[in-house]
């Protein structure tokens, strides 16, 4: 598998997968290898169980909110706890650094592998432990503090809350370990002479959001274990954490605030790279741009306090943390323009990552627009709490990080599993995605402007118009991601690639065969 | 509620003086965000379009710099569109956050399955009833977990903390019933944080406050004067433990006998609470100052009965002839006065 050729495949043969693809197979190989590519598969096969199981309690909510009046409000809220826990913690921020983002910063550097290919290994252990933990406290007792686990409801909440707080702890670490390991190989495995400003948009993105896992990974893990010592201590003052709830609701936004920004960074590094390999020129603006997403590291270690505007923080700290939050809007424009000039007389291709990318634009755009009424003192204190946040919320999720998580996919597919898939379905897949997504939280989004609380989803009286539209979207958006899903999947029975650079790209991964060996250019340059 | 919300409107009914400093600068948001995003996803599709690849093998341009006027125009713009949402909501955020002097002060108790709503003249409601155009300070805390009152169409979204008092206030501009809720979950009980803000005009707002001013409806006679014991403040100088502290404990009181400052004996009975109340310093029991005050035009009749038979309830001698209904108006105040061994203790209140 040399630089540039085609992988031995033979189409329609199976298990001659090529490049890193082809070494050892069977689970023991996979789950004890430190490949970065392997691990990136694996993180993006659990992100997707967490991203389906997260749907499935969304689907028992919606089917609630469309009148099923039959359901305890406990287990509503049960529901409505690991709902937001899996689709936050275990996908929106694995969602790309642990998957593209392992899989491409080495070959965006130009190296073999990971600085430290075990802990690697390492954050998917954490991560998939910390999924396997949360999973076993809702066998034993599910939690119902809700997914921000205010102080003092969490500390006699009835449910299995130790369990979770331990799967909690391990996915601060996996989280952390992340950061560390990203820091440390960008500083310390660039290819030779390829300076900071050398660096691909995508490197430079999870560079950057590297320090915000970094810190709100150890933040979280640290904070959990606090919580559950509390709890623990029966709520007797041991820890003080009881004597203000105020506290830990501090805590747990000062992790959960970056927590957007760390997901949507590496996001707009995606799409990046996308509409660079689309529109066949470099990158506009290249230092604006890494000069924006320096400014949205920045904004995102300081804006935790605007979600507790309303809730016992005095106004003038809210109105510091507002006046933060409203600059957020200035980088975004910044690298939207510069997206729009690297589209302006390129030779674009319409291709499926196009559409995605559209997507995300879109999403993006209104997550951050949302995040101005947030930011506006009176405007964000009447609609803090209400379904208006936990639709930005949503937004993040399902609109930014999972648009570009699909532009990604389909634009680095081949380079990925070697695979072609069926652009017609993708498209198809899109549109429906697109369409749904949209009709499912603008009637949120309304819901939570006339007043309607975020943890009220579940708790409607009967069918409302607003309700059966949102509802008719997330069907309509649940069959369009099945189709993308199931595509991607069905290119196993597809085409085999042909080549190392079906875009005509000019970044390092293209250099290597698709899939690429396994020490990436190692491997080429010694053979 | 949820059920109340609708498509034809991003904003609820506007029902307070709050809605000035958030309404406007909403839709203000909403038409610059709207314009914005149109702009750029609008952009975004078009340069899809305009630059699409016409041969396979076609390249793109090269990266040349970018043009310092859009880019000034542009940079300009969300500048621009941060500092209006920023400062336009400034003077909303200082007018919800200062109630104005002299409000009509409502104390919010709030506890998983409700809010209780203390009104100034003790009156206690699952439900928040206020008068038009009257300037209504909430002083919140909450009693177990933390909680939230959100009322839309007033624009009052507070939460309530445990250990921590936070304030919200309003001016209703029009009468009519506002759904109030708790947007932030509590466990046991979420489910019946709905409750109402009911605004009415002066006359039944004055009406109402007549209505609950009554406080025999609904409460038997001793329940009645636990009230008093509590809303005259009586509970300053005398406790119900036996203790004593200014004035003499109310426990083991009605029925027994005690002595004078100036030797003379005398029984509590319902004449001498009577006067004790109406005129306390006339007689004053061993021990103790003539301090009380006198509650001669404050306490009616009825209530100084409700308090005579609460005291009984309080005493192992005590119950006597009295009956535990409302009917008796005048429990027997001639005799009470006229009573020459009444040498007048310091009674309680």
């Amino acid at each position: 598998m040399s630089n540039g050729t085609t992988p031995a495949a033979t189409p329609g043969a199976t298990g001659s997968l090529g490049g890193y693809l082809g070494g050892p197979g069977g689970m023991g190989a996979w789950f004890s290898s430190v490949d970065h590519k392997r691990i990136a598969l694996m993180f993006l096969g659990w992100t997707m169980v967490a991203l389906l199981m997260g749907t499935i309690f969304g689907i028992l909510l919606t089917a609630r909110s469309l009148g099923g009046r039959g359901m305890d409000p406990r287990f509503v809220f049960e529901t409505l706890t690991y709902h937001r826990m899996l689709l936050v913690f275990m996908f929106l921020v694995p969602a790309i650094p642990s998957t593209l983002g392992f899989f491409l910063l080495p070959l965006h550097l130009g190296t073999s592998n990971m600085i430290f290919p075990a802990m690697a290994r390492c954050s998917l252990r954490f991560y998939v432990t910390g999924l396997v933990l949360l999973l076993v406290s809702l066998v034993i007792a599910p939690v119902g503090t809700g997914w921000t686990m205010d102080v003092p409801v969490s500390l006699t909440d009835p449910g299995a809350f130790g369990v979770l707080a331990v799967g909690l702890v391990f996915m601060g670490l996996s989280w952390f370990l992340t950061g560390l390991n990203i820091i440390v190989t960008v500083h310390h495995r660039r290819a030779a002479g390829m300076g900071f400003f050398d660096m691909s948009v995508l490197a430079w993105s999870l560079y950057l959001s590297a320090y915000l896992l970094l810190a709100a990974g150890l933040v979280f893990a640290i904070v959990m274990v606090y919580l559950w010592g509390s709890r623990l201590a029966g709520g007797k003052g041991v820890f003080g954490l009881e004597s203000d709830p105020l506290l830990w609701k501090n805590y747990f936004w000062f992790v959960t605030t970056p927590a957007a920004f760390f997901a949507l960074i590496p996001a707009v590094g995606v799409v990046t790279e996308v509409v660079s390999g689309l529109a066949r020129k470099a990158v506009s603006g290249y230092r604006m741009l890494v000069g924006s997403l320096i400014a949205l590291t920045a904004l995102g270690s300081v804006t935790w306090g605007l979600n507790l505007a309303g809730q016992g923080q005095d106004p003038a700290t809210s109105l510091v943390f507002a006046a933060f939050s409203s600059l957020i809007v200035i980088p975004a424009a910044l690298i939207l323009y510069s997206w729009l000039a690297t589209l302006f007389d390129g030779a674009v291709s319409t291709a499926v990552p196009g559409l995605f990318v559209v997507a995300f634009i879109l999403h993006a755009g209104i997550a951050t627009l949302m995040s101005l009424f947030l930011a506006s003192p009176a405007v964000g204190s009447f609609l803090g709490t209400t379904m208006f946040t936990s639709t930005l919320l949503d937004y993040l999720i399902w609109g930014g990080v999972l648009s570009a998580l699909f532009a990604g996919l389909h634009f680095w597919w081949s380079k990925l599993v070697g695979l072609e898939y069926q652009e017609g379905i993708a498209r198809l897949g899109g549109v429906l995605y697109l369409v749904g997504i949209n009709l499912a939280l603008i009637p949120r989004m309304m819901m939570g402007s006339q007043g309607v609380g975020a943890d009220m989803l579940a708790f409607v009286p009967g069918p409302t118009m607003l309700g059966e539209l949102s509802a008719l979207g997330w069907l309509i958006m649940f069959s369009g991601f099945g189709l993308i899903v199931s595509n991607l999947f069905a290119s196993t029975w597809g085409k085999r690639t042909a080549t190392a650079d079906p875009w005509g790209a000019t970044t390092l991964e293209w250099t290597v065969g698709s899939p690429p060996p396994v020490g990436n250019f190692e491997e080429s340059v010694g053979g | 509620m949820i059920g109340t919300a609708n498509i034809s409107s991003w904003l609820p009914e506007a029902a307070s003086t709050h809605a000035r400093g958030v309404d406007g600068v909403f839709y203000g948001i909403y038409a610059a965000a709207t314009i914005a995003l149109l702009l750029g996803a609008g952009l975004a599709v078009v340069y899809f379009r305009l630059y699409k690849r016409r041969d396979k093998d076609q390249l793109g341009g090269v990266s040349s710099g970018l043009n310092r006027y859009f880019l000034t125009l542009w940079v300009l713009g969300a500048v621009g569109l941060a500092w209006f949402s920023f400062t336009a909501g400034i003077p909303g955020l200082v007018d919800q956050s200062v109630a104005p002097y002299g409000a009509y002060r409502v104390e919010v108790s709030a506890h998983q399955g409700g809010w209780d709503f203390i009104y100034p003249n003790g009156h206690v409601a699952d439900t928040l009833t206020v008068q038009v155009g009257q300037p209504v300070e909430l002083v919140m805390t909450s009693a177990d977990v933390t909680h939230s009152l959100s009322v839309p169409a007033l624009r009052v979204n507070q939460a309530i903390l445990p250990g921590r008092i936070t304030g919200a206030w309003f001016t209703a501009t029009k009468p009519g019933v506002y759904d109030a809720h708790s947007n932030i979950y509590s466990g046991e009980g979420f489910a019946d944080m709905v409750s109402a803000v009911v605004v009415l005009d002066e006359s039944g707002f004055t009406a109402w406050l007549v209505d609950v001013e009554d406080i025999f409806a609904g409460r038997t006679l001793p329940e009645v004067g636990e009230l008093l014991y509590t809303r005259l403040g009586c509970m300053a100088c005398h406790t119900l433990t036996g203790a004593k502290l200014v004035g003499h404990s109310l426990k083991d009181l009605y029925g027994f006998e005690f002595k004078t400052v100036d030797g003379q004996t005398y029984t509590v009975d319902d004449a001498h609470v009577r006067q004790s109340l109406l005129d306390p310093n006339a007689s004053v029991q061993e021990g103790f100052q003539p301090v009380m005050t006198p509650f001669a035009g404050i306490v009616d009749d009825q209530e100084i009965e409700a308090i005579t038979v609460w005291l009984g309830t309080l005493s192992s001698k005590g119950g006597l002839e009295e009956t535990a209904t409302a009917e008796a108006a005048e429990p027997a105040p001639e005799s009470a006065s006229g009573d020459p061994e009444v040498s007048g203790e310091q009674e309680e209140h």
